[in-house]
């Protein structure tokens, strides 16, 4: 992170290894009665082999709308209108169309569902499942796939022969989650996207789910993209963190970091808002407000000004643009950091006061 | 495996205390109607111009058997029968036993009916699908305007639409009876080929009545396992549009077998009407006849196979779902 090349918009992250997936200016609408109303506005992020990224946010910040764009398969009435997703070895996803784009997903680009989400066909076992998807994506040799599968389930810690044999009711949230993986990646996808891991799932089934992403990112050198709105999670295994906010990044950068020492007035306010284990629970602090919805986005300057302890009237007129403010760290705020947040390299020590730390 | 052995047990008692019930109730049912079958058989005669008491004394000849027997006592003889499998003697037909004169009536009903009831199902699912898939398009519209309508139609006014259209005004269709009376049966291509120009008439009035119904039912069906996170994932792994298709419809026609099973007694129950139109001579024309000539036996025969035809339908419907949803196979 000590060599801040610039990217081409300025928005994205510099590092040393090329991006697996380049996102950048995507903007997603939705078609309504109101006019079309962006989903996901100008967001940039780039997802590397190797790195954990983190995407949070509130339901309806637009997370999974980003998620899904990453497959071009945002759900009509929405549509990408701006913007790029790159993904290497495939190209632009927002230009596929057709038989090329059905054939990159779920081999190029692996998508795992929610746990609490049915994402098997009821009526068949997990075995034919797989089975479908070798033929639709014409893969010739399906012993060698089922062979795959297998490795991948005792890798998980599941009994291969059973679960394929199974049907989805015979299984549990965890295991559903993970042949979810499973099915993500047993045609060699490089970049894989969970989507709510470990929502609905016991805190056991959670832990477990979050050490088999770590272990199947790590085995096989992926860029994994966690949607998600549950902090510990992300605490847990990202290395990178994009925060989201009315359908905008609003701050972006190395996880540790950017937990220890939130500088947009909205990550502050996420993080101030969950409740620790460790202290006293009356710490966390509500977000006074709510989080906007597609009709009642500003629809000009700041999207976060009226929740915003530091609004200013500059937030009234334009609309903080994603920049770095510190090597490797990017916000979209019109306030200045705070000096401490710019200063601090090593981590401030918690107190029980101050349960993040190093904050101003 | 037991849990299911045990659905079909259950099945089959509650199907055994239908049939019971059912052949109770006709039996008093037939029993309070006004007339009886000398008084109906006596007013015939008389109509016929014979006069009163040649008419009285053949009444008695040929009906002289009628049970004078207190009706709880005639209910008791007739479940013993029934037991026995013996449904009594026809009356309008003469000492014909009832189960030869219904045997030789129901496959004139079952086998319209039933190819009838799958033509429409088939027909109907698959609109049903297409109406869902493209319910935004104008082609989609148009298929659920005609299930709309179809389904709206009452079956006597279908079928004589069709028999007027048929028959009467371009005459390419033979109406009346189950084949051609000049052609002998037998198993000869002329034969046949007459039997299935007589059948199509019921068969397309069966086919057509069914057709509204299933292409809706299909269609909401659709539409929500359209809904269903499955599709969207398939979708997002690259699954091939055809096996997507196939995902979806397995999915969605599961339900509609429950209202197959039961269409197929309100199918049986329609061929009252529709084989009068016809005047095709299955089931539900001998049913109307023998109420006709207040031929109890008969009547109560083709009421009892009527209900044995349901209890079965559902029966095989339970084992079709078990075979088709793994929830309920394990």
């Amino acid at each position: 992170m000590t060599d801040p090349t610039p990217h081409h918009d300025g928005a994205a992250t510099a590092g040393a290894r090329p991006a697996e997936v380049e996102i950048r200016d995507l903007t997603v609408v939705y078609r309504t009665e109101h006019g079309d109303l962006p989903a996901v506005s100008h967001a940039s992020l780039d997802l590397r082999a190797g790195e954990i990224t983190g995407l949070v946010g509130e339901s309806g910040s637009g997370k999974s709308t980003l998620a899904l764009s990453l497959l071009n398969a945002v759900p009509a009435p929405g549509r990408i209108t701006t913007g790029s997703v790159e993904v290497a070895g495939v190209g632009d996803v927002t230009r596929l169309t057709g038989r090329r784009l059905r054939r990159t997903r779920g081999s190029a680009l692996g998508y795992v569902f929610q746990a609490s989400q049915n994402s098997l066909n009821p009526l068949k076992t997990v075995g034919k499942q797989l089975l479908d998807l070798g033929r639709s994506h014409e893969v010739e040799d399906l012993r060698g796939l089922v062979r795959r599968a297998g490795d991948l389930c005792e890798r998980m810690g599941l009994d291969a022969d059973r679960v394929l044999d199974s049907y989805q009711h015979e299984l549990s949230g965890g295991m559903r989650q993970r042949i979810g993986i499973v099915l993500a990646l047993v045609l060699n996808a490089e970049v894989l996207v969970l989507d709510e891991p470990t929502t609905a799932l016991d805190m056991i089934s959670q832990a477990a789910v979050l050490d088999i992403v770590r272990s199947v990112h790590r085995e096989n050198g992926l860029a994994t993209l966690v949607v998600t709105h549950d902090m510990g999670v992300v605490s847990e295994i990202a290395d990178r963190l994009a925060v989201m906010y009315g359908g905008r990044i609003v701050e972006h950068g190395p996880a540790g970091e950017l937990l220890r020492r939130p500088s947009h007035p909205y990550t502050r306010a996420l993080i101030g808002a969950t409740a620790r284990i460790v202290g006293d629970p009356g710490l966390a602090r509500a977000l006074p407000g709510q989080p906007p919805d597609l009709t009642t986005l500003a629809r000009r300057g700041c999207v976060f000004r009226d929740r915003c302890p530091l609004a200013m009237p500059v937030c009234e007129e334009s609309d903080p643009a994603l920049s770095e403010w510190t090597p490797g760290r990017f916000r979209a705020c019109h306030a200045e950091p705070a000096p401490a947040d710019r200063a601090a390299a090593v981590p401030a020590p918690r107190t029980q006061d101050d349960p993040i730390g190093g904050r101003p | 495996m037991k849990g299911f052995l045990l659905r079909l047990a259950a099945k089959l008692a509650a199907g055994l205390t239908m049939v019971f019930t059912v052949a109770t109730f006709t039996f008093f049912l037939v029993h309070a109607l006004p007339g009886n079958p000398g008084d109906a058989a006596y007013e015939g005669y008389v109509l016929g111009g014979m006069p009163p008491e040649l008419a009285r004394a053949k009444v008695a000849v040929v009906y002289g058997f009628t049970s004078h027997e207190p009706l709880v006592d005639q209910y008791l003889g007739y479940l013993g029968q029934l037991l026995h499998g013996n449904l009594g003697v026809s009356i309008s037909y003469s000492g014909v036993p009832v189960t030869d004169v219904i045997r030789a009536a129901v496959p004139w009903t079952v086998l319209p009916v039933l190819s009838g009831l799958l033509l429409s199902f088939l027909v109907g699912c698959t609109a049903g699908v297409v109406a869902a898939v493209r319910r935004n398009s104008r082609s989609g519209g148009l298929l659920s305007l005609s299930g709309s309508l179809m389904a709206g139609v009452p079956s006597f006014v279908l079928a004589l639409l069709l028999a007027f259209l048929f028959h009467t005004l371009w005459n390419v269709l033979p109406y009346g009876d189950t084949s051609d009376v000049t052609i002998a049966p037998g198993f000869t291509a002329e034969y046949l080929g007459s039997v299935a120009t007589h059948a199509v008439l019921p068969v397309a009035t069966y086919a057509l009545l069914g057709y509204g119904s299933w292409l809706l039912t299909m269609k909401s069906s659709v539409a929500s396992v359209l809904g269903d996170d499955f599709i969207l994932a398939a979708e997002l792994r690259g699954i091939a549009p055809a096996t997507r298709m196939r995902y979806i419809g397995r999915n969605a026609v599961l339900p509609l077998f429950t209202t197959l099973a039961l269409s197929v007694g309100h199918m049986f129950a329609g061929s009252v009407l529709i084989e009068d139109v016809f005047d095709y001579p299955g089931l539900g024309n001998l049913l109307l006849k023998s109420i006709g000539n207040r031929d109890y036996p008969l009547m109560g025969g083709a009421f009892l196979l009527i209900t044995v035809t349901i209890v079965v339908a559902n029966i095989l419907a339970e084992l079709l779902y078990s075979v088709i949803d793994p929830r309920v196979r394990r």
